[in-house]
């Protein structure tokens, strides 16, 4: 998570830095192809206390691919919508404490309290629909808010409690070892309890820096949470996108303001 | 900075702010206490170990996370009357009465309190020293008609044997609990190890080798072998080191020659591999023998023999192993001569220096996940005759 942070600070701090004041009209619509990469996965609502540390995160081979639109209302203001295709996956490796954990396959199921390690794995394909309003602080950078709906394509959520022991039922329960092999530790694969519908906010920037290219950076955090509301044998995660990345613009019709500075 | 600038910024700056808030809520919280309330291990410290205890070792007692008694045996002829034992408790906890603190033994066991940090869990514990006599039994009987299901979760069936004073023992363990693990939806006449309710005379018990369920699969441990055996299941290691959950072994002061009883055994119908791939033409075989060893080795360390080693320990002085254990469904009785592989050192017997096992299997391979599901080996009137020499 530290990593995640860090990345998209600078990532906001470095874009930031370069503000300049300037009017801009817009006065039709204009439609962006994007293509970016995609740090994130999922994070506990609260990073509860039961986790004393990341041992490993390793983010995937994530990337966007979209066609968004924005539809001006005003000089400075405009809706912003549009289809977004994301391949989100994480690997993260973490030592907890007093963690409620239930291990299921098929119809049996563990449950208890674990102490030691938990390896989570994560890959989503996502659909999603922002809708968000933009607005432009110049002719180059403008920023966007909003919600998006996202259904996912695919899903895996999957991992391994291991080197560490388990209290079966409650902490006074029996105490199970889990080693660190096949067989040995505690397998779960969540896939199927995983929503298919998601939503959240959405939050963006937008740099032009030519006509044509530009660059984004976007936060989406999803509130409707990744497992289904009657699944609790992992705490409430919820999706978290950071992204970054560049866009091309077609105008349907040239600005005035454009006309100008071309 | 300028009015203009700032203006600009600012949207910049609240959005880097939501981006933070957001993230922040994902850092770490203060290390939560600990809540669990474990008697891990006790010590009796005492001014004359020699003539208090049988064997040094005998002082420190593992208790495994399963045990709410903990039994320390001493000479008959031992002053328990103020004894201070400590223990060392899971991480965080407290204990009441305090740990070190005096007590008297003679009256019955003394109950103890943990509490865990956290405050919000607690275990009862009942620690006994008890004088014992050095009895030299002639025959032991066991005849499975003490059983009870598991107090905790009545999931399972547990076996009690009778001691020489008529009083209930805890020397018979099976894996049951370990099945648990794996099939926590599985009723109590479903285990590896049941009651049967008419054996040979009165009841009787039952081992079958079952299938271990999805996680069995996921694991590669696919069947469990119903097994019963004098000793301790480490449940702890039932998962990450299964071979060494089956402690074999109980101390014994008498020098074992026969081991009799009665059973019955039904083949299951394919056996298959650790992968669960069939094993054309093999037909499973059961277990039943009983092992006498010394339960110390030559560094005065306490040994128990496992499930890789009851068999081959150098430590073992007497085997008595029925070669084979023909199917048949009727009553059948086996009568077995223990075979001497040292003479027994009379000193060390009598100071509990020596251990027996007696063991059972549905499935002779079980341990390394080979056998037929559905094999079922059932036992009673078991016996074991002894013999001392003056």
């Amino acid at each position: 998570m530290i990593k995640i942070k860090n990345i998209v600070i600078t990532a906001l701090l470095a874009l930031s830095t370069t503000t300049v004041a300037s009017a801009s009209v817009l006065d039709s619509l204009r439609l962006d192809a994007r293509l970016g990469y995609a740090l994130g996965g999922t994070v506990p609502t609260h990073m509860g206390n039961e986790i004393r540390g990341i041992n490993k995160f390793i983010p995937g081979f994530n990337f966007i691919v979209a066609a968004e639109g924005s539809y001006p209302l005003s000089d400075r203001w405009a809706i912003h919508s549009g289809l977004r295709y994301e391949l989100g996956s994480m690997d993260v490796d973490s030592r907890v404490k007093n963690y409620d954990i239930e291990v299921v396959r098929g119809d049996e199921s563990l449950k208890g309290i674990f102490n030691g390690n938990v390896r989570i794995k994560t890959t989503q394909r996502r659909i999603t629909l922002p809708i968000q309003a933009q607005f432009y602080l110049d002719e180059h950078w403008s920023l966007r808010a909003g919600i998006f709906m996202g259904w996912l394509a695919s899903r895996k959520f999957w991992g391994w409690a291991y080197d560490g022991y388990l209290r079966e039922g409650t902490p006074v329960g029996p105490k199970i070892e889990m080693g660190t092999e096949p067989g040995d530790r505690g397998d779960f694969d969540f896939d199927k309890n995983m929503r298919h519908m998601q939503w959240g906010i959405d939050v963006g920037a937008d740099w032009r820096f030519s006509r044509r290219w530009g660059a984004f950076v976007e936060l989406t955090y999803g509130l409707s949470g990744l497992f289904k509301s009657n699944f609790h044998s992992v705490q409430t995660l919820r999706p978290l996108y950071g992204s970054l990345g560049i866009t091309y613009s077609i105008h349907l019709k040239k600005r005035h303001h454009d006309k100008k500075t071309d | 900075m300028g009015l203009d600038s700032m203006r600009h910024i600012t949207p910049m700056a609240l959005l880097a702010t939501l981006v933070m808030t957001v993230l922040n809520t994902s850092c770490f919280g203060d290390e939560p206490d600990y809540c669990e309330a474990d008697i891990e291990t006790a010590t009796l410290h005492v001014s004359n170990p020699a003539e208090f205890f049988f064997q040094p070792t005998d002082s420190l007692q593992t208790v495994f996370s399963t045990d709410s008694v903990i039994t320390f045996a001493v000479r008959s002829d031992a002053n328990v009357t103020s004894l201070a034992p400590m223990f060392t408790l899971s991480p965080g906890a407290s204990i009441e009465p305090a740990n070190g603190s005096s007590h008297d033994f003679s009256q019955g066991a003394v109950h103890y309190t943990v509490t865990s940090q956290d405050g919000k869990w607690q275990r009862h514990y009942r620690v006994n020293v008890v004088p014992t006599m050095i009895t030299v039994a002639d025959t032991l009987r066991f005849d499975f008609e003490h059983y009870e299901l598991e107090t905790a979760t009545q999931r399972y069936y547990m076996w009690h044997n009778v001691l020489p004073d008529g009083s209930l023992g805890n020397d018979w363990a099976t894996a049951n609990a370990g099945y648990r693990i794996s099939m926590g939806s599985a009723q109590p006449m479903d285990y590896p190890t049941t009651p049967l309710l008419n054996g040979y005379d009165g009841a009787g018990v039952c081992l079958t080798t079952c299938d271990t369920g999805p996680f069995g699969r996921m694991a590669n441990k696919r069947l469990a072998a119903g097994n019963m055996f004098l000793g301790t299941f480490d449940i702890r290691i039932a998962m990450s080191d299964h071979l060494h959950a089956t402690r074999f072994g109980i101390p014994f002061t008498s020098r074992p020659e026969t081991f009799t009883g009665y059973y019955t055994f039904e083949p299951g119908a394919t056996v298959q591999d650790f992968n669960g791939n069939p094993i054309a033409g093999r037909t499973d075989s059961a277990s039943v023998y009983a092992v006498f060893y010394r339960n110390h080795d030559s560094r005065g360390n306490e040994v128990a023999l496992y499930g890789d080693n009851v068999l081959s320990s150098d430590l073992l002085v007497a085997v008595a192993k029925m070669e084979y254990v023909a199917p048949t469904t009727q009553w059948t009785p086996w009568n077995v001569k223990f075979e001497y592989r040292e003479e027994i050192d009379e000193q060390l017997l009598a100071n509990r220096g020596y251990s027996l096992a007696i063991v059972f299997s549905s499935s002779a391979s079980g341990g390394d996940f080979i056998g037929a599901i559905g094999s079922r080996l059932c036992v009673d009137k078991v016996r074991l005759i002894c013999s001392h020499e003056e």
